[in-house]
């Protein structure tokens, strides 16, 4: 091919070679940098819950005034929502996956240990919470209505029993064997036994680092006059179950406030909602990118194509075949996009590591993405530029000798 | 070597229909250098652009070194062009952006030449018109005479059997003109067919046939040698007339 | 001179309208995605009171666990103890201070037909309202010597009162809260906080607080924050045991009216933590810090990394628009050679063609600003629903109006530049020999 005679008529004009090089290398740049996000992004959110998250709703309670039995009220409610029509279970959960608030603590397998062996998340519930979160015990047993003790906010916990998830149960017992086993939730004795372990289930922090370490505490402990509770109902009964369960309680005790039931696909959609809005954010700066880039390619293809008229026609009375015109012109292109790319490829590990240095757990970009930009920019500039370098393939030869 | 019977062209926009050449028949032998001449508008251009497969022609018959033209797709006489037709044109028409090398290689490119085959007819050609010492420069540095000897090379390069110039001269001085024609006369002596496209009847008078157009239609002199030797402008009209 | 260079330059403008669109869209777009991100990234991180930020200062004690930092990279809590709080609101050593947590508190309308509803507010000191100066509709905050009393009352926020007495003046009147009844002191009026500086351990864009009473009178209820609460060793049972353990839950601001009073705070701040180090507390090596707002809101990156490189993004997407207006505007010149050279044949000075041809790019440059301000007003009302907390920062402001007017002008200037100066060089008449 006529790679050559393109490359030195391209140097004679090196501005315009330049400025779409330049395009092509900032958007090949920006475009990589930008995928390798939103596909973080993406993973990110796309990480089970552990839940049934279909089904399931959450809410508060708050009583108020002096006469406020919050226990009783809790014990009152639980009965009620297990008896209401579609429901599956219902269970007390001081906090659930995505909420983004709750409590954690160290859990250590010493006492008075320096350091935790495993922070974990802690879900206060009773025995109906496995089923009600909707996850699955995968060694051991549930908690047995006895293990449910009365327990006061603010005082110690040293439950007998609990269920953790088989992550934490790796993490703290690398063996396998964590069923059965002693741990402290404390600083002191007594310890707490692992009676089941469940495949999964969040902490309700979507950033931490350890999301899958969770445990599962027994006891009927409100947080002063607040109790939170969860309710999985029976397949696509959600919405109207949820409508239920506001009408019955705000019936069943007028000293309290009733809050806003929230599914969990809601509390998922809030939570994720700042990578959703960068990921659309991105999306669109790339989709923009790419249209400035191409129109930019046209714009200058077509300039080129009425600025070299003339020069066409003599190809033309000189042999030229409207492919060859055709190839010409795309191979220009490709000349000038390769040009780009090269130089893109090095400016996106420039912004790769400048985002490393800059941004807290930014990743440095995987080498594929740059053969994948590399082609997806051919194409695109190819597919610019084919409009232009058509119409040029159509200028009659006898332009040539025309006078001007 | 070229032969048109009762050609016409007809240009057709929505409005009108122009004929710009009308029943047209000429034929030019092998080795012959012909002179068309005739006043703006008379259809020489157009003629030009047939005769080198530049245009297509709406009837009658065209043969080109004994390939009959009519019906030949776009592709097919870009490659009759490219392999028969050598062209120089009045403004040069040198790729401002290629050096003299690459501008002479261009028709070589299409005929599909390996590299040696192409730099040695590139060299050749290139001497055959005395700019061999140049041939990294570019045309800009060159005068427009240098310029179309440039152009000639080109033409050459590719050996073709008809060399078709328009207005050859028409850009240049006479100094440079008279140099181009002399090297134009040496390329015919040598055995290439010429076809010059002129409104200069000085020019015309140096070729060894002057074709006539009028109007789309053709005047051929072949017949009347003698008219042909010192043949005038006032005096071809007055003949025609 | 000048309007015949702009009537020329329309005109031109006229005849190659899809390349003209071209243009100004493009810089339109440029303009549009890196003001909008901008714009929230200034407004998001913009002082929220300029006239004392380097006056409020934020209390930081490194009390954590000795085998354990609180960060990694060594930043102390970003909270106090109850206990150290009180002991520096009873030192009373700045020239203002003011402890507070977060609480949540039923309210109990007295009028029947309004149900009851939970109102998240603030447990603080008088000193807050002088430090933060929120605006009041009617009445005031309370005085010390309520703070002393644990008095029973309350400053509502503007829209509770909107909501319990329909926006009237209610001082005096009194609300009931979880059982409760507090006498009304002040009504809010609206106070535009772009980001909630004075409480960023929940976030920086969170909802206006409900309502504020005394820290004394809350510390009384004996109601855990419903902010964030660490602890690095456990607190033992009660609630007085948690008053007087190293759990850290109450944010702590003090005023320092000059740099030689934060000098003496500091020194009066480290004197207090050695002292207490002597009891076996503070066992981590001394690192107090008294961050002046716009400090601590970077500390807290109150301007999220996202942000950052979304504006990072937004300036690389206008640098490609720019890139590709010069290539345009350098195609449209170059064609019009031939006219250049007339002109200057004519008469015209390299000076008149410069003109002409950067007043035609100026234009360009406005009418991309102008709609490129039109996209940044539709950009942020898309920020404003991408992220429906971001509200109060995603809003044009003057200034930015006017940076992205400029901006836009000199951009595409700059980008008509280039282009003008290589319109400049054609040589008088060079165009008119040949072609």
């Amino acid at each position: 091919m006529e790679i050559r005679p393109i490359i030195s008529a391209l140097m004679r004009s090196k501005v315009a070679m330049i400025l779409i090089g330049l395009q092509v290398a900032l958007t090949l740049a920006i475009v990589c940098n930008s995928l390798f996000i939103i596909n973080q992004r993406f993973e990110h959110m796309r990480r089970p819950s552990g839940m049934n998250e279909a089904d399931t709703f959450w809410f508060g309670s708050t009583g108020f005034g002096q006469g406020y039995d919050a226990r009783a009220t809790q014990l009152a409610d639980l009965q009620l929502l297990r008896q209401l029509p579609g429901v599956v279970a219902a269970a007390p959960a001081w906090s659930v996956p995505m909420s983004g608030g709750g409590w954690s603590t160290g859990l250590n397998l010493q006492p008075k240990q320096k350091t935790s062996t495993a922070d974990t998340a802690l879900y206060i519930v009773d025995d109906h919470a496995v089923d009600a979160f909707g996850t699955h015990l995968i060694a051991g047993r549930n908690f047995k209505p006895e293990e449910v003790v009365n327990a006061t906010f603010g005082d110690s916990l040293h439950p007998a029993a609990i269920i953790v998830t088989k992550a934490l149960a790796d993490k703290v017992f690398p063996g396998g064997d964590a069923l059965g086993k002693q741990v402290y939730l404390d600083d002191d004795p007594p310890t707490s036994t692992i009676v089941g372990i469940v495949d999964r289930l969040q902490q309700p922090w979507t950033n931490s680092k350890t999301i899958e370490y969770t445990t599962l505490v027994p006891a009927h402990m409100p947080f002063g006059n607040f109790t939170r509770y969860i309710v999985r109902t029976e397949p696509g009964r959600r919405d109207e179950v949820m409508k239920l369960v506001e009408q019955k309680l705000a019936e069943s005790n007028p000293s309290r406030i009733i809050g806003k039931m929230r599914t969990i696909e809601q509390t998922r959609n809030d939570a994720y909602s700042n990578d959703r809005a960068m990921m659309i954010i991105l999306g669109t700066v790339i989709f923009l990118l790419l249209t400035i880039t191409a129109l930019g390619v046209v714009g200058m293809a077509s300039f080129w194509v009425t600025q070299r008229t003339k020069q066409i026609g003599t190809r033309r009375a000189l042999g030229a075949t409207r492919f060859d015109i055709l190839r010409y012109f795309l191979t220009e292109n490709f000349l000038i996009t390769t040009a780009g790319l090269v130089v893109g490829g090095v400016l996106a590990y420039a912004l790769s590591l400048w985002l490393l240095t800059h941004v807290a757990d930014a990743k440095l970009l995987p080498w594929y993405y740059v053969p994948v930009g590399f082609v997806s920019l051919w194409l695109l500039g190819q597919i610019a530029v084919l409009g232009p370098a058509t119409r040029a393939s159509r200028v009659p030869p006898a332009v040539a000798t025309r006078s001007v | 070597m070229l032969k048109m019977q009762h050609l016409s062209k007809v240009y057709r926009t929505h409005m009108v229909e122009t004929h710009a050449l009308r029943d047209f028949s000429i034929h030019v032998r092998e080795g012959e250098f012909v002179a068309v001449t005739g006043p703006s508008g008379s259809g020489k251009t157009t003629f030009l652009n047939i005769a080198g497969l530049l245009e297509e022609f709406s009837s009658g018959e065209f043969w080109l070194d004994g390939v009959d033209v009519r019906g030949l797709n776009d592709d097919a006489r870009s490659k009759l062009r490219n392999e028969k037709i050598g062209f120089i044109f009045q403004g040069f028409n040198l790729i401002p952006d290629l050096n003299l090398f690459d501008n002479v290689d261009v028709p070589l490119r299409y005929r599909g030449y390996g590299a040696a085959e192409r730099k040695k007819r590139i060299e050749e050609s290139l001497s055959r018109v005395g700019l061999s010492s140049r041939m990294k420069h570019y045309p800009s540095e060159l005068s427009g005479g240098q310029q179309q000897r440039v152009a000639i090379a080109r033409a050459l390069a590719g050996s073709p059997r008809l060399l078709m110039a328009d207005e050859p001269t028409g850009n240049l001085d006479s100094l440079m003109a008279r140099g181009v024609m002399e090297l134009l006369e040496e390329i015919n002596r040598a055995g290439t067919t010429i076809i010059m496209v002129t409104h200069d009847p000085e020019l015309a008078a140096r070729a060894q046939r002057n074709v006539h157009v009028m109007d789309g239609q053709v005047t051929d002199f072949d017949a009347e040698p003698a008219l042909r030797v010192k043949a005038r402008d006032t005096d071809v009209e007055a003949a025609v007339a | 001179m000048f309007s015949y260079y702009l009537q020329l330059g329309l005109r031109s403008l006229r005849r190659n309208p899809i390349l003209t669109a071209l243009m100004v869209l493009g810089i339109a777009l440029g303009i549009a995605a890196s003001m909008t991100t901008l714009t929230v990234m200034h407004l998001m991180g913009s002082d929220p009171i300029p006239w004392k930020s380097d006056k409020l200062h934020y209390v930081q004690m490194d009390n954590w666990s000795p085998d354990n930092p609180y960060n990694d990279d060594g930043r102390p809590p970003d909270q106090v103890t109850y206990r150290d709080a009180v002991a520096l609101m009873e030192a009373g050593k700045a020239d203002k201070q003011a402890a507070m947590y977060k609480l949540a508190l039923p309210v109990q309308p007295a009028n029947r037909e309004l149900k009851p509803f939970q109102a998240l507010g603030r447990v603080t000191y008088a000193d807050f309202f002088a430090m933060f100066e929120p605006p009041f509709a009617y009445g005031g905050g309370w005085n010390r010597d309520q703070d002393a009393q644990h008095a029973r009352v309350v400053v509502l926020g503007r829209e509770t009162n909107e909501k319990l007495f329909g926006g009237q003046n209610s001082v005096g009147k009194t609300v009931r809260l979880d059982g409760n009844d507090y006498t009304i002191v002040g009504v809010l009026d609206e106070w535009n906080l772009r980001t909630r500086y004075y409480d960023l351990t929940i976030g920086a864009f969170a909802d206006p607080d409900d309502f504020f009473i005394p820290f004394t009178t809350g510390i009384d209820l004996k109601q855990r924050s419903t902010g964030n609460n660490s602890c690095w060793k456990s607190p033992g049972d009660g609630w007085d045991a948690y008053l007087q353990s190293d759990c850290v839950w109450i944010q702590m601001w003090v005023q320092l009216d000059s740099p030689a009073r934060l000098a003496e705070y500091q020194s009066f701040l480290d004197s207090y933590v050695n002292e207490q180090k002597k009891s076996g507390r503070f066992q981590r090596p001394l690192n107090n810090r008294l961050l002046d707002v716009n400090a601590w809101m970077a500390d807290q990156k109150v301007v999220s990394s996202d942000v950052k490189v979304q504006t990072g993004l937004g300036f690389a997407f206008l640098a490609v628009c720019l890139v590709n207006t010069i290539g345009l505007l350098l195609a449209k010149f170059t064609r019009k050679a031939g006219e250049i050279g007339l002109r200057r044949a004519l008469g015209a000075s390299k000076r008149d063609v410069f003109g002409q041809f950067l007043i035609e790019s100026g234009v360009v440059g406005l009418s991309g600003g102008v709609l490129g301000l039109l996209l940044t007003g539709l950009g942020l009302v898309a920020v404003r629903a991408l992220y429906t907390n971001y509200k109060t920062v995603a809003q044009l402001d003057w200034t930015m109006i006017v940076t992205t007017v400029v901006l836009a002008v000199a951009a595409a200037v700059l980008a008509g530049l280039y282009p003008t100066w290589r319109a400049c060089q054609v040589a008088p008449a060079a165009q008119l020999k040949t072609q």
